[in-house]
């Protein structure tokens, strides 16, 4: 059989643009990214597709762009899954130890996982991540309990779901270019595989991706995702409240928000005026600098506060020592970690992509798209190493009661 | 727990969720896509399925008839004969020696058997026999050149003149200009062999070739006056003699010096005979020795009781003196031949 290079999509339809990265993974399994490709997104309301028509014809101008940029065809695709019909909860199971001598096997690991992944969802709802916790053994915390000898193994997954038609019409929107979908990837997870380090993830780390429609969210300790969540408000919003109060265009309010919108208030004048347009030209008003960053960064404390509601219990500031980690178009706001510390009460800081990503895609928008890549590929590895094992297994069984 | 007991209820997953797409919800491109897709396949199908008919036929015709595998496949018959040639043999020639029967087909032809025919002639040094298709037959030759001639007798017939190439092959020359190999001198001194329908190689032709085209080259006027070239004394003491219009034998030496400076002495030698003893010309002339003196020998005419010199018929009877001659020192200026 000829073997080749495999050429992989990540692709993100997001609420107001939609990233298309192609990676080239080599026999080895060395990932290089060849071509991005980015458009206007069209049809997507708060991260789910409104309208399948523009939706479609945005993502494939944007999967043409990034084709052209890579030179190549895209075999498959890593999607980027979000918005705000996701919903999240955690189920746990135990087993007693079977051997005689204590020793868990396999067949334990097995039963637990099963056991720990098997709550049933509400009519209409299918998962799309199992994110395991990590087992505990007698109470202790294990990552492999394999051959390790107890009594009471333990094991917890925080199941993510959706509604099957919500997820179903972002899957067809890519088959409607004719790729399969090979992984399907919560924005969140995708954002936190690239941006928090394993000592983030063991210390605890809450890493926040704040696109225009949602603001995705996941919370790591003892190196594995606890807990993860959508909330339907972006920075479209802060956008939609300046257009409001202000009684601005869309486009008006957006220049404004980028120009003179912060997460928090440090104007001490309130009778600094600034200009819409700054040209003099028929239209152009002033508007109060302070009223601007008052309106972005109430909403901007919201998004933190829901954010922090939903996350509940399990989030605590002793527990997340690493801090929060945020990313995402709004992340560009000034003072937005600031806020975020004051929020949480732990530290905050912006994303920071790896040194292997390039120039060009350090940008915070992009930490989704290259998170894509890099959990797919690393989840695609782990499903190839427990397949193994379980060909193994069965081959030890068959000896064994031969 | 029990692990026999475990028997969870399943949770779709959205890989449940059917990949299968329509064209009515694809865009442009999405179709120009699937076309794409579905071309690679009905192309893969049918080198598949060409290859599987292929492989069908062949079994069949393998069990049926094995025969037709191994035959030739038929061909238009040969409309022509390209020739190229480094040498002088034409055509015509080239027919005459394959001897193609009239109406013989390209693919029937036997190309080792055509090749063996004509290195046979041993003229031709290398020859390739090739398939111009449809109906070509394309010979590519490289000819051997002739070095000197030498007499022979094949059977019962009369003595004839071959030619000798510098590889020491005898052959019958063909198609050469008749004045340009009455030029050739002839061969002296060696022992024909037999070998097959030819003759076996001669060996030192090599050296003549070297010393004759040295003449040719820088003393035409020399080797217009060479005759024959004799091996005779080659293997003993490895000497070439030359008989010329001018001396009887003229040794050059093969391992002494260079051809071009024997050449030359001997040039310097024959011009000072010349002009200081027109009367006595040189009967010998050793080159072979080397050296700033070099052997000669004259023919001393006998002279009558009157004073006058004797017919030319009596003079292989008369005898000849020997000298040396003296060669110029190698820095005087007179001494610098220049051809």
């Amino acid at each position: 059989m000829i073997s080749r290079n495999k050429f992989i999509g990540a692709v993100e339809i997001g609420t107001s643009k939609v990233s298309v990265l192609i990676g080239e993974l080599s026999q080895d399994r060395a990932l290089h990214i060849i071509g991005v490709g980015e458009c206007q997104s069209r049809g997507v309301i708060k991260g789910a597709v409104a309208d399948f028509k523009a939706a479609s014809e945005a993502t494939h101008a944007a999967l043409i762009a990034a084709e052209q940029s890579a030179g190549t065809r895209i075999d498959e695709v890593y999607l980027a899954q979000s918005g705000g019909h996701l919903e999240g909860f955690y189920n746990e199971a135990a087993v007693n130890v079977s051997s005689a001598d204590n020793m868990v096997s396999a067949l334990d690991i097995d039963t637990v996982c099963r056991l720990a992944k098997s709550k049933n969802l509400p009519d209409g709802r299918m998962v799309v991540h199992h994110l395991r916790r990590p087992y505990r053994l007698d109470g202790r915390i294990v990552p492999d309990p394999l051959h390790l000898v107890g009594q009471r193994l333990e094991a917890g997954y925080w199941t993510v779901h959706g509604p099957e038609g919500k997820i179903a019409d972002n899957i067809h929107v890519i088959r409607g270019f004719n790729v399969r979908v090979a992984e399907l990837i919560l924005s969140s997870l995708a954002s936190g595989t690239v941006l928090a380090s394993p000592e983030d993830r063991q210390n605890g780390a809450l890493v926040i991706d704040i696109g225009a429609g949602t603001t995705d969210f996941v919370l790591y300790r003892d190196g594995s995702a606890q807990m993860t969540g959508v909330v339907p408000v972006g920075g479209g919003h802060l956008t939609n409240d300046l257009s409001l109060g202000l009684r601005l265009t869309e486009g008006q309010a957006e220049k404004l928000k980028l120009r003179f919108g912060r997460a928090t208030v440090v104007t001490k004048d309130r009778a600094e005026k600034v200009w819409l347009n700054g040209d003099f030209a028929i239209g152009d008003r002033q508007f109060s600098r302070y009223g601007i960053e008052q309106v972005t960064s109430a909403r901007v404390w919201e998004i933190f506060e829901v954010v922090k509601k939903k996350l509940g219990p399990a989030f605590s500031a002793e527990k997340t020592a690493s801090g929060v980690i945020l990313t995402g178009g709004t992340a560009k706001l000034p003072g937005i970690d600031e806020a975020a510390a004051k929020v949480f009460g732990v530290q905050a800081r912006l994303g920071e992509a790896p040194g292997w990503v390039a120039e060009n895609l350090r940008d915070p928008a992009f930490s989704s798209v290259l998170g894509l890549l890099q959990y797919g590929l690393s989840s695609r590895a782990e499903t190839g190493a427990t397949t193994r094992r379980k060909t193994s297994n069965w081959i030890g069984k068959l000896f064994a009661t031969a | 727990m029990s692990h026999l007991n475990v028997n969870p209820p399943s949770t779709r997953t959205w890989r449940d969720i059917p990949q299968n797409v329509t064209t009515k919800g694809m865009t442009r491109e999405g179709k120009k896509r699937l076309a794409f897709a579905v071309g690679n396949i009905v192309g893969l199908a049918l080198v598949i399925g060409a290859a599987g008919w292929g492989i069908y036929e062949l079994v069949s015709v393998w069990e049926n008839n094995p025969s037709r595998i191994t035959a030739a496949a038929s061909s238009v018959p040969l409309r022509e004969i390209a020739l190229r040639t480094d040498g002088v043999l034409d055509k015509a020639w080239v027919m005459r020696t394959l001897g193609l029967p009239k109406g013989a087909r390209l693919m029937e032809l036997n190309l080792p058997q055509l090749q063996e025919r004509l290195l046979a002639t041993g003229q031709v040094q290398t020859a390739v026999v090739a398939r111009k298709f449809p109906d070509i037959l394309a010979v590519t030759i490289q000819e051997r050149s002739p070095v000197a001639r030498i007499m022979a007798q094949v059977g019962a017939g009369a003595p004839q003149a071959f030619m000798v190439a510098r590889d020491g092959s005898v052959y019958q020359g063909v198609g050469y200009d008749l004045q340009l190999a009455e030029t050739l001198p002839f061969l002296d001194g060696v022992k024909l062999v037999r070998s097959g329908s030819g003759f076996a190689r001669v060996e030192g032709l090599d050296q003549v070739s070297d010393l004759l085209g040295a003449a040719r080259a820088n003393t035409p006027v020399l080797y217009r006056t060479f005759r024959v070239v004799s091996l005779a004394r080659y293997a003993v003491d490895a000497t070439i003699t030359v008989k010329s219009t001018e001396v009887d034998a003229i040794t050059f030496g093969v391992v002494s010096d260079g051809f071009y400076k024997q050449l030359a002495r001997l040039d310097y030698i024959l011009d000072e005979t010349r002009r200081q003893n027109p009367s006595q010309p040189l009967k010998a002339v050793n080159l072979a020795v080397g050296g700033s003196q070099v052997p000669v020998a004259f023919d001393i005419p006998t002279v009558t009781a009157d004073g006058r010199v004797p017919h030319a018929a009596a003079k292989p009877a008369a005898p000849f003196g020997t000298a040396l001659f003296s060669l110029p020192p190698r820095n005087s200026s007179s001494s610098k031949r220049d051809f």
